[in-house]
């Protein structure tokens, strides 16, 4: 602890710098717009790395505290933000060992991303809009972060949705950016669905939103099972969904549309580990749930993982290769949480979160030198993009959890974790981590060996790419430098008990395992399975430089079925979304709208018009049949009350 | 037989029965005018009796009270049969009629 206890002031700093920056581009925009206002576009790069930078260091002092308390809270007392009769709801910051980590994580890599930016979106015409979109999505993801209630938690989830709907179409004008960002949006949620009811369902319950509150009081056993069961799984879905997990998964790929750095930023380092911050930061209330909760998430990440892996093994486009890898990375996260491997998931979250940027961002790098995603057309790089090469492969090692570097210790307590826990997900862990290694460096192969294939074909009036490849600028080129020294070193915090300390002290007591002890075999395997793949790879792909086609005849059906998506895209788009909602759901709804709700209405009208017909026949303005009706009426009141007597009124 | 309470009631709720007859009855305005000048007049009968005889109230308090009413009631009658002739001399010169079937002006 080198600094004092971070007020509260700054933590809050962390969230508001971002916010601050996009409202300021955005007015400055609009001033542009409608006053003429001279807003230059290198303000808004300029203003966002500011801000992301003020953010940055307010985080890594909030990391420093929490180090100092060993990872607990630290103790802000949430301030009363609505007060509406009964209802009280309360908004404050959170700060203990898992979101200090997760702060530093977010602001450095989005810090990094908005510096690459600065060249990637060069000329751009919509330049300032991207940083503004870009600082809207670092101050939501903070927000969702820093949450101290679930409701705070769950306003930024959906703000995270947003800000990647708008990231992901950025380039709207063209069809395919458009639809994947509708994708990205409409898929997710449906997870966010059931999350809201979760948190509904848990404040019906509990009456509190605070997420403290809500694990202490699971722990206590304050809560019924059922409760507990239909809780978690409403946070598991909304998990699912943003984290891309099986059978939600289908958005992340098409969701590459996006610039490069958001893909990096994005679907690599922040958003799509909000699922797994998610059941991290409710873990306590996974484990007081049954037990077979916790195996539905294991077996979730691990079938994630092992079928996004395969994927991965087909794609001709690298950002793809990188968006599938991501899918399975982060279903071995979610598998981690399922096998009470808390410290390890959230230390691969960790690591993943820089090499994963670094992969992104050195595949922006080599399209922004070829202007292709399509591997088949690179090819021979490493001599022209010598720091894009070795930063890559840098990474590449990493991801495929080669020793000594990060990935290969958090990937290494993964699968200690899945040891002790299941062998089948140890197995399926061992697969993934061969597989890994294997669509890596096939990747790298494709695109950095062999012989230049010549990148895009130049469109009249634009650069010719064909022949001269060239190295990214140093706006680029520094942040994959920069990426590279955490996916070399950040795995060395496994060697201390330190970062685990600090991890789990953000659970309560009971719940601390401790680091979990080595286990020969299980190291060996993953580094038998790393090695493995990447000799596979070389192999197949460097030394038999075989043509796609031939690998696919090679399989028989099975690369058809792959391609294919396993037909899950099928599946959701065909059968559930054309079929089910449209011809099912939609009809049903349409039906009853057309025969029920419009039957009511016009019922309603069609009655009241009946009744007027009738009606208006009494009021026919004839004074002398009012008047005798009127006569006629005292009468009978009159009879009545001799009848019954004078009290008859009040009786 | 001497002249009680209960016959002076009788003639007024028949002058009163006959003059709602009329008023109901009669498609002439003018008629409908004197129908209802006889319904009043029923009921200042019926006030004279009972101020006459004491009815529910002890006449003791209020000696006057039913002749008071019937002089307000012949003076606002008085008005009202000025208004209203008033009125039909004015709409027959307009429609040539009184008849009150006819005067549908302002009907839906």
């Amino acid at each position: 602890m080198l600094l004092g206890q971070v007020p509260e002031a700054v933590v809050w700093a962390i969230y508001f710098a971002p916010v601050a920056s996009t409202l300021l581009i955005t007015a400055g925009l609009i001033a542009r717009r409608l006053f003429g206002f001279a807003f230059h576009d290198a303000w808004a790069g300029r203003l966002t790395i500011l801000a992301i930078f003020i953010s940055f260091l307010a985080a890594l002092w909030a990391l420093d505290s929490s180090i100092g308390a060993d990872g607990e809270a630290l103790g802000f007392e949430p301030h009363l933000w609505l007060n509406l009769f009964d209802l009280h709801i309360e908004m404050g910051v959170r700060i203990d060992g898992l979101s200090a980590i997760m702060a530093v994580v977010v602001t450095s890599v989005s810090l990094l991303v908005q510096i690459y930016s600065v060249g990637y979106m060069h000329g751009d015409s919509g330049y300032a809009r991207y940083f503004a979109f870009m600082s809207l999505f670092t101050a939501a993801m903070l927000g969702l972060v820093l949450a101290s209630s679930l409701l705070q938690l769950f306003v930024h989830w959906e703000l995270v949705g947003l800000a990647s709907y708008l990231l992901i179409g950025f380039w709207f004008h063209r069809p395919s950016a458009a639809a994947a960002a509708k994708k990205a949006f409409i898929v997710t949620r449906f997870g966010d669905f059931a999350f809201l009811l979760a948190v509904l369902l848990i404040f019906g319950k509990t009456g509190t939103f605070d997420i403290h509150e809500i694990n202490e009081l699971a722990l206590a056993g304050a809560l019924s099972s059922s409760v507990l069961v239909g809780f978690t799984l409403g946070l598991l879905s909304g998990a699912i969904g943003k984290s891309a997990q099986f059978p939600l998964h289908i958005w992340l790929p098409d969701a590459m549309e996006g610039p490069t750095p958001v893909s990096a930023l994005i679907h690599a380092a922040t958003m799509v580990v909000a699922g797994v911050y998610l059941i991290a930061r409710m873990f306590p209330s996974f484990e007081a749930a049954p037990a077979e909760v916790l195996d539905l998430v294991a077996y979730v990440g691990g079938f994630t993982a092992l079928l996004a892996a395969v994927l991965g093994l087909v794609q001709t486009d690298i950002k793809r290769v990188l968006a599938y890898s991501t899918i399975s990375q982060i279903g071995y996260m979610v598998l981690a949480l399922g096998v009470l491997g808390y410290v390890a998931a959230i230390f691969h979250l960790f690591t993943h979160a820089f090499f994963k940027a670094l992969l992104f961002l050195g595949s922006g790098s080599v399209n922004h030198a070829t202007h292709t995603f399509d591997m088949r057309r690179m090819g021979g790089l490493r001599s022209y993009m010598p720091i894009t090469y070795v930063t890559f492969v840098i990474g590449a090692l990493s991801l495929s959890g080669v020793f000594p570097l990060a990935g290969f210790w958090s990937k290494d307590e993964i699968l200690l974790d899945a040891w002790k826990y299941d062998k089948l997900l140890f197995v399926i862990g061992v697969i993934v981590a061969f597989m890994t290694a294997l669509y890596m460096f096939r990747a790298i192969f494709m695109t950095f060996w062999g012989e230049y294939r010549g990148g895009e074909e130049p469109e009249a009036g634009h650069d010719d790419f064909s022949t001269h490849p060239h190295e990214s600028p140093p706006s680029m080129a520094f942040p994959l430098m920069i990426l590279a020294v955490p996916a070399v070193l950040a795995g060395l915090f496994a060697l201390g008990s330190d970062f685990t300390h600090l991890i789990e002290g953000s659970l309560p007591a009971e719940l601390r395992h401790g680091k979990p002890s080595i286990e020969g075999i299980v190291v060996a395997a993953s580094l038998v399975a790393a090695l493995a793949g990447i000799g596979v790879a070389a192999a197949v792909y460097l030394y038999r430089n075989p043509a796609s086609e031939a690998v696919a005849a090679r399989l028989g059906p099975l690369p058809g079925i792959v391609e294919r998506k396993y037909y899950l895209d099928f599946l959701a788009e065909t059968v559930v979304v054309r079929w089910i909602l449209n011809a099912g759901l939609q009809r049903i709804a349409d039906l009853f709208d057309r025969y029920v709700v419009d039957a009511i209405v016009n019922g309603i009208g069609t009655a009241t018009r009946l009744a007027g017909d009738g009606l208006r026949r009494a009021e026919a303005g004839y004074v002398q049949a009012y008047t005798s009706l009127f006569f006629i009426g005292i009468v009978i009141a009159v009879v009545v009350v001799a009848l019954l007597g004078t009290d008859v009124v009040s009786r | 037989m001497s002249v009680e309470l209960a016959h002076y009631l009788t003639v007024g709720a028949m002058i009163f029965g006959v003059g709602i007859a009329i008023a109901l009855a009669k498609r002439n305005a003018i008629a409908v005018l004197m129908g209802v000048e006889l319904m009043l007049n029923g009921v200042n009968l019926t006030f004279l009796a009972f101020s006459r005889f004491g009815g529910a109230f002890d006449a003791a308090d209020a000696p006057l009270a039913g002749h008071v009413f019937v002089v307000f009631v012949l003076t606002v009658a008085a008005a009202e049969a000025a208004v209203a002739l008033a009125m039909a001399v004015l709409i027959y010169r307009r429609r040539e009629t009184v008849d009150l079937d006819r005067i549908n002006l302002m009907r839906w």
